[in-house]
């Protein structure tokens, strides 16, 4: 037996993790960097399975390497979606953001 | 003979109810006009029965079917039709001349009330519906007509239904029916399911149970019989469901004359006569019938002796009346029982209108506060006269005959019967004595003003006084001992009255001894004092409390079924009604709960796509754990 | 059902070394209030990562790890953090059911891919990665990966092009936007 499903089951936990703050912290900050910490989480299966998968190759940190681009890319937009709505705002709180209400 | 009139019997029942029709559409716009029109619909009807009649006097006229198709469902056949036979044509004759006699006296009687074009439009519908009544050619269509009489009886009992009274006879008196009624209805349904291809013809009846084919097993015949006779004692007003016709009296006096004594109470024995050839196969059938008549006929008269109402007492006469019209039947005479029925529709519907006559005048019903009213209205008191002596029983009136044939029938099945007929006799004569004595003889007692008002009737009520007293004396001719013209008329020649002189001597004996001892006890004495009531208080207030069978009925059926009722209401309220505010509430609660889902919060949306995956997972992946 | 049976050797002691390392981070960053102790903590556990990509052969995954995560986006975050005002910290008002909800769901949803890890059977590799797998990386990027490598490049510069459009000032500020 592989190491793999350890890793595996470490990548679950974190991803929950994420999950857990995505939907419960009010700080918009927070529920940025706890979806960085879900994309970790995938990227960790990726190298995982990179590893021990059953076909062992580089492709998956390649993969990851484009995750782990898309995720800066990401956090940066995400950044300046919220400081544009601070300033409109004065708040980074998620939930006194109800427009999807409206 | 060719058949002319008969084949038009159907328009007898459609004049008055198309009176029916116009009274009730133009309402209370026309008033007497509108009683005219109910009074002439009606002596169209009259005149046609009596052309019917006149047309089957001939001995060979045929009997007249005419039937349409009513209801097709699949290979189910339902017909309406009318008949038109010897039996039918002498209760059209009875019907239509009380209905028209009643209703010319309704027109002064009922003059001065607010809706007497309502009370004319329910007596004309009462009057369709006897009359589909007496024609139909199958049990279906009777039984249609059968709860339409009951339906306007109790319209008219509850006539003036700002009386409290009134209400609750209303209701107990088509509560107590219903009983018989569903009797009748099972009976018609075991018919239907046991006939020969579903027939429910009169026609069908005779050919299967009188040739005694064998197609009808003799215990369910029987059923049959006992169940369609819970229906005649429903309607008949024979014990133990006699209880509303009494209280049936709260209804406006000629109603009480029309449909509580000659008509549709009469419906019962016509009803018995209609279906006897399921009666005559069996024996058993025969013997409840005889033996429920004859204790009626004793029970009623005795409780009719302590009444003090004078329309309660005529009530309770005319159940003790029916009483033996069923003694007759059970005893196998269908020609004694429709003799008395024909009589009794005459003398009863006389003695009713007398009293309406008297309450008429003195503006109470209760016979201790009257008396020497003869002196004043000296045609009621002579009409009601011949009205007592008939019911009675004293010759030549029409009563003595009709009575003699009841109790001749008797004999011949059972001395027991028999001396209870002729008890209850005694006891008739006993009462309608103590009656006539304490309203028209005597010193008055009630109110001196009121007395010193009262005045003879006008025209247009005692006229049909005289039309029935008339009929009272010269009815009973028809069947006589030397005459049996009204038995072999009705059945053909296939029954034979059986008179014999002892019958004739008890007979007049018992009723002369009623009388004797009525004039002894109420007429010589005129104060009122009640020499029997000294004696034996327990009896009279036995009777007087009608053997407590109202109390032993609101005991045993009233209170439970009341409890049950307000129990029921209650699951009603708390269950059923909960259930449907729960879900009402629940919808509601559930609407409540997506607006709060749909908050516009991000996180929240997350929440449930989250919990949306787990659960969809859990659905298609985790099945194999279960 | 599930298979526990572990060999205790070099690389499972670092790796669980690194996984409560990594666990805790995440852990903290979910409990600690203020939102700059989040971030750090977020930090260490994207750190513990690296060493966890490490123990996995990915050196040069690891080495962008460090360099993008812990370099750019916890920075970028803390520049969030500090462009924005948090006064209302620690005196947030509770939401117990949306927290009670959120997580029952993520336990279950972590108790199915537990389930799910623990059931599979995972075979051994056929064959083993590449020794000098940096360069071998580097060579599958330029050759068999370069078109996608060049899209995510413009992607990136898209990216940030619109980061910068979003988060510049309204024209009658006068003022020049954010990093």
């Amino acid at each position: 037996m592989t190491m793999l499903s350890s890793y595996l089951t470490l990548a679950a936990v974190l991803f929950c993790i994420g999950l857990y703050g995505v939907i419960t912290k009010r700080n918009a900050v927070i529920v940025l960097l706890s979806i960085e910490l879900m994309l970790n989480a995938v990227n960790l299966n990726l190298i995982a399975f990179s590893k021990y998968g059953i076909n062992a190759s580089l492709r998956g940190q390649v993969f990851s390497l484009f995750t782990m681009t898309v995720a800066a890319a990401e956090a940066a937009v995400g950044i300046a979606v919220l400081i544009s709505l601070y300033r409109r705002r004065v708040t980074v709180n998620v939930d006194e953001f109800d427009e999807l209400r409206r | 003979m060719d058949i002319v009139f008969s084949q038009y019997a159907w328009f007898a029942p459609l004049f008055p109810l198309a009176a029916f029709a116009v009274l009730t559409a133009m309402g209370r716009g026309l008033r007497t006009t509108g009683a005219w029109v109910a009074t002439i619909a009606s002596l169209l009807s009259f005149v046609l029965s009596l052309l019917i009649a006149i047309e089957r006097l001939g001995d060979s006229a045929e009997d007249y079917t005419g039937r349409i198709e009513w209801l097709r469902a699949g290979s189910i056949v339902l017909h309406a039709g009318y008949e038109v036979t010897n039996l039918t044509a002498l209760m059209l004759i009875i019907v239509t001349l009380v209905a028209l006699l009643v209703n010319i006296y309704s027109l002064g009687y009922m003059k001065d009330d607010e809706r007497i074009s309502v009370f004319f439009g329910y007596v004309a519908l009462f009057t369709a519906s006897m009359l589909g009544l007496v024609l139909a050619d199958n049990l279906l269509t009777l039984y249609i007509c059968w709860e339409l009489v009951g339906v306007c009886s109790f319209l008219l009992i509850g006539f003036w239904f700002r009386k409290p009274e009134a209400r609750a006879a209303a209701k107990k008196a088509f509560i107590v029916t219903r009983i018989g009624d569903l009797g009748l209805l099972i009976a018609i349904l075991l018919l239907y399911w046991n006939m020969p291809n579903h027939e429910l013809d009169f026609t069908s009846f005779y050919n299967v149970f009188h040739s005694q084919s064998g197609l009808i097993s003799t215990s369910l015949t029987t059923l049959i019989a006992l169940l369609i006779f819970l229906g005649a004692v429903g309607k008949s007003g024979q014990f133990p469901l006699h209880v509303w016709l009494p209280d049936a009296m709260e209804g406006p006096t000629p109603i009480s004359a029309l449909i509580h004594a000659a008509t549709m109470v009469a419906a019962g024995v016509y009803l018995v006569v209609r279906t006897f050839d399921i009666f005559a196969a069996s024996d058993a059938a025969l013997t409840t019938v005889a033996v429920v008549g004859a204790f009626t006929a004793i029970f009623a008269a005795s409780v009719g002796l302590a009444q003090n109402d004078i329309k309660r007492i005529l009530a309770y006469s005319t159940v003790s009346q029916l009483g033996y019209m069923m003694l007759a039947l059970g005893a196998g005479s269908t020609t004694a029982g429709m003799f008395h029925l024909f009589t009794h529709a005459f003398f009863k519907a006389l003695l009713f209108l007398a009293a309406g006559s008297v309450i008429h005048a003195v503006h109470t019903q209760d016979i201790r506060e009257m008396g020497g009213l003869g002196r004043r209205m000296k045609i009621t008191a002579w009409t009601f006269g011949i009205g007592a002596l008939a019911l009675s029983g004293i010759p030549p009136f029409a009563g003595f005959w009709s009575k003699d044939a009841v109790l001749a029938a008797a004999l011949d099945d059972s001395p027991w019967l028999f001396a209870v007929g002729l008890a209850a006799a005694f006891f008739t004569a006993l009462y309608m004595a103590r009656l006539f004595f304490l309203v028209f003889m005597g010193k008055a007692r009630g109110d001196a003003r009121a007395y010193a008002h009262a005045k003879e009737s006008p025209l247009v009520m005692t006229l049909p006084l005289l039309v029935l007293a008339v009929f009272s004396v010269a009815a009973g001719f028809v069947e006589t001992p030397w005459n049996e013209w009204l038995g072999s008329w009705l059945t053909d020649g296939e029954e034979k009255g059986s008179f014999s002189s002892m019958v004739v001597i008890s007979s007049i004996g018992a009723s002369l001894l009623g009388l004797y001892l009525g004039w002894l006890f109420y007429g010589r004495t005129s104060a009122g004092r009640n020499p029997v009531a000294e004696r034996l208080p327990w009896l009279t207030r036995l009777l007087e409390r009608k053997y407590y069978v109202d109390e032993l009925y609101e005991l045993a059926f009233v209170r439970p079924l009341a409890k049950l009722g307000r129990g029921l209401s209650r699951f009603d309220e708390a269950v059923v009604d909960g259930a449907v505010r729960l879900v009402g509430s629940s919808v509601q609660a559930a609407g409540k709960l997506n607006t709060r889902l749909q908050s516009g919060q991000v996180q929240a949306y997350a929440l449930y796509g989250v919990l949306g995956a787990v659960i969809l997972i859990l659905a298609i992946a985790g099945r194999r754990f279960w | 059902m599930f298979n526990f049976n572990i060999e205790f050797n070099g690389e499972f002691f670092a790796f669980f070394l690194l996984a409560v390392c990594a666990i805790v981070g995440a852990v903290l960053a979910i409990n600690f209030t203020k939102v700059v102790h989040t971030a750090l903590s977020l930090a260490f556990t994207f750190v513990s990562l690296a060493g966890i990509y490490v123990l996995l052969e990915a050196e040069f995954v690891a080495f962008v790890q460090v360099l993008i995560y812990v370099g750019a986006v916890t920075i970028l975050m803390i520049f969030g953090i500090m462009m924005t005002k948090h006064q209302d910290e620690g005196k947030e008002r509770t939401r117990p059911l949306l927290e009670g909800l959120a997580a029952v769901g993520c336990i279950c949803l972590f108790g199915i891919l537990f389930y799910a890890i623990r059931s599979a059977s995972f075979p051994e590799p056929a064959d083993k990665l590449p020794a000098d797998n940096t360069m071998s990386l580097g060579k599958l990027l330029y050759s068999a990966y370069a078109i996608p490598f060049e899209l995510v490049s413009v992607l990136l510069t898209v990216a940030f092009i619109g980061a910068v459009a979003l988060a510049k000032r309204e024209p009658e500020e006068k003022e020049g936007g954010p990093s």
